[in-house]
């Protein structure tokens, strides 16, 4: 049976365009793009090599403002056959408690599905909730950190591997499941832009209104939310001496940075 | 209130939530580090909510380490040891954990964010429909509201959000390995152990086949080195690392490296500073080859001294460095390691130590 695989994909700033204001400190995010989160996009590679292995289709989903269209439009030209955006204003300001609720409910209307693939975790929020609460809500197995996965088609399992901090695991677990791809396993493939000219051309990417979910709005957005930002501050800027040595002798340069070093009290020989 | 929230939600009364509970992983027999240093906010929680620290201890045969949580700084601890334990599966872990959590209602629930962590507490925070913060890096207690604050840093580096859960209980929150220090240990402590008996419902639909030991450098790990020497893009080359190990263990500390060594595979991610890495407080930090991106400076904030030594004057790190030396690091760190050899041989004559 070919595999149905469904995968995640967070619209996220592009945390690694930010940077800092070096007269106040504070960060500069105007003008900062907007990017499909890297580490789903490893999750996709990792869904679109088992369907390429082993047959069928992927289905990536995202739960974001119209502008993610653009990130889905990218995941389209990569290889994956079905985008769909969830999209509505009840949406906005879940947690991710409300976020992977919407998520269940969107994946329980596509229907029957073998695999949800999800990347490590985000790089503007970084909290690696999003798997495990969407597999709590569907009453799934799941596992994290994957790096390597086989399916056993005649029954039906998927055999993971999964790296931790000491040691590798290998799992079977029944489909249908969910993994979460860990960071460094897969690298996405290149993006055809012929695929993504005709995914944009012929508008591919569906958009899930709530009209469509019809989900009741005390479960989502800020109101099906439990936790809440109630202040952002923000950190002042380290203050440092700024010395540098102006000369090109490394051996002059040495002496002078082990006796800063010395006097300071940090290094101690 | 109850009309008022979502149906898949069972209406809390946050009121009756008492106690600061914090997860015990349990690691080849032992109780996980990670999970011990929890006990030092969940100390200062609970003493300014005026309730008591509760320690969660499940797994088989796990009942011997109830004292270690007591030592540590626990007043209670809930101990489910149960043969359908032995294999940890989170479904399973989670679900017994948040059937305890149901029964005796705390106000607060940590986990140590190991990996095992991360992959645990989301789903006790979803099965118990509450909110849970990750990585928090601070906590606050608003003892008039009886609240508690978690505190991350957001949206990458520099700033930080507090977080409340106004409605729901327990209050959860993830904890990275090593961010708060371990409690001073006191063999003295009393407290009392619970024993507790859950409905334990086997995972049917997943299997563990193979665990396969991974032979780890014997380092340091960087959030804990008092010397860090750290790469970057800067340094051209695997290669590059060489030279930085050998002046990280002449000065008994080690090697890190930035998000660019990491993607070019030149350092493995458990060694990567930074706001996608870990954020380390050395007492000095040698950024080699390295920019100075935000994100990588917000990892080394705490660092009590920064050295850069980058190729290119322009280079942003130099603002953000307290000593800076513009050169190539193939001369600069031979001759670092030189100086430091020659005056460690003086100390050896008992001469002074003046470079």
């Amino acid at each position: 049976m070919p595999l149905k695989i469904i995968t995640c994909i967070k619209w996220v700033p592009n945390t690694m365009a930010v940077s800092i204001d070096e007269k106040t400190g504070t960060l500069i995010r105007e003008g900062v793009p907007s990017i499909a989160n890297p580490h789903d996009l490893c999750a996709l590679e990792a869904a679109l090599q088992l369907r390429d292995r082993y047959g069928g289709e992927v289905t990536v989903i995202s739960m974001a403002p119209p502008s993610a269209v653009l990130g889905l439009e990218h995941a389209l030209g990569m290889g994956a056959d079905r985008a769909i955006l969830i999209s509505d204003r009840a949406f906005a300001g879940a947690d991710t408690l409300a976020t992977s609720y919407t998520l269940a409910k969107a994946i329980e209307r596509i229907g029957e599905f073998d695999l949800i693939v999800t990347g490590q975790e985000t790089i503007d929020s970084s909290t690696a909730h999003i798997g495990a609460q969407v597999a709590s809500w569907l009453n799934i197995p799941y596992v994290y950190y994957v790096v390597d996965a086989e399916y056993d088609e005649s029954r039906r399992v998927l055999r993971v591997k999964r790296m931790l901090e000491n040691m590798y695991e290998v799992y079977e677990m029944d489909l249908p499941g969910l993994i979460s791809i860990a960071m460094h396993a897969f690298r996405p493939r290149r993006v055809r832009l012929e695929n993504k000219l005709r995914a944009k051309l012929e508008r591919r990417v569906e958009v899930w209104t709530n009209e469509v979910l019809k989900l009741d709005e005390r479960c989502v957005g800020l109101r099906g939310s439990a936790t809440a930002v109630t202040k952002i501050e923000f950190m002042p800027k380290v203050p440092r001496k700024r010395q540098v040595f102006r000369g090109r002798d490394p051996k002059e340069a040495a002496r002078w940075l082990v006796s800063r070093l010395i006097e300071d009290g940090l290094l101690k020989l | 209130m109850s009309g008022e929230i979502c149906r898949e939600w069972e209406p809390v009364r946050p009121e009756e939530y008492k106690g600061i509970w914090v997860y015990m992983q349990v690691e080849e027999g032992r109780v996980h580090e990670a999970s011990l240093q929890l006990l030092g906010p969940a100390r200062y929680m609970a003493d300014k909510l005026g309730t008591y620290v509760g320690a969660v201890l499940i797994g088989y045969g796990v009942r011997h380490l109830a004292s270690e949580p007591i030592y540590y700084g626990a007043d209670r601890v809930f101990v489910v040891d149960d043969e359908r334990l032995k294999t940890y599966y989170p479904r399973v872990y989670g679900k017994v954990l948040a059937a305890l959590a149901r029964k005796h209602k705390p106000h607060a629930l940590l986990i140590g964010a190991t990996m095992r962590g991360r992959e645990l507490a989301p789903y006790v925070a979803n099965t118990l429909r509450t909110g849970i913060t990750a990585d928090l890096t601070n906590f606050d207690v608003d003892v008039e509201k009886k609240e508690i604050i978690l505190i991350r840093p957001p949206f990458g580096a520099w700033m930080l959000a507090h977080i409340r859960t106004p409605h729901r209980r327990p209050v959860m929150g993830s904890v990275r390995p090593n961010v708060f220090p371990l409690p001073p240990r006191d063999e003295s402590r009393r407290g009392e152990v619970i024993e507790e008996r859950v409905d334990v419902e086997p995972e049917t639909r997943l299997r563990i086949v193979e665990q396969i030991p991974i032979r780890r450098s014997e380092d340091i790990p960087i959030e804990k080195a008092e010397i860090l020497v750290s790469g970057g893009r800067g340094l051209g080359s695997k290669d590059g690392f060489k030279l930085l190990r050998e002046l990280a263990e002449l000065l008994g500390g080690t090697i890190s490296g930035s998000r660019k060594a990491v993607d070019a595979g030149w350092i493995p991610h458990e060694k990567q500073v930074g706001q996608t890495g870990k954020s380390v407080k050395p007492n000095i930090y040698f950024a080699v080859g390295i920019s100075g991106a935000a994100q990588h400076l917000f990892g080394i904030r705490e660092a009590k001294c920064v050295v850069a030594i980058n190729i290119d004057p322009e280079a942003p790190i130099f603002e953000n460095a307290d000593y800076g030396i513009v050169g190539d690091y193939r001369e600069v760190i031979p001759a670092l390691i030189e100086v430091i050899k020659e005056l460690k041989a003086k100390k050896g004559r008992g001469e002074a130590t003046r470079p």
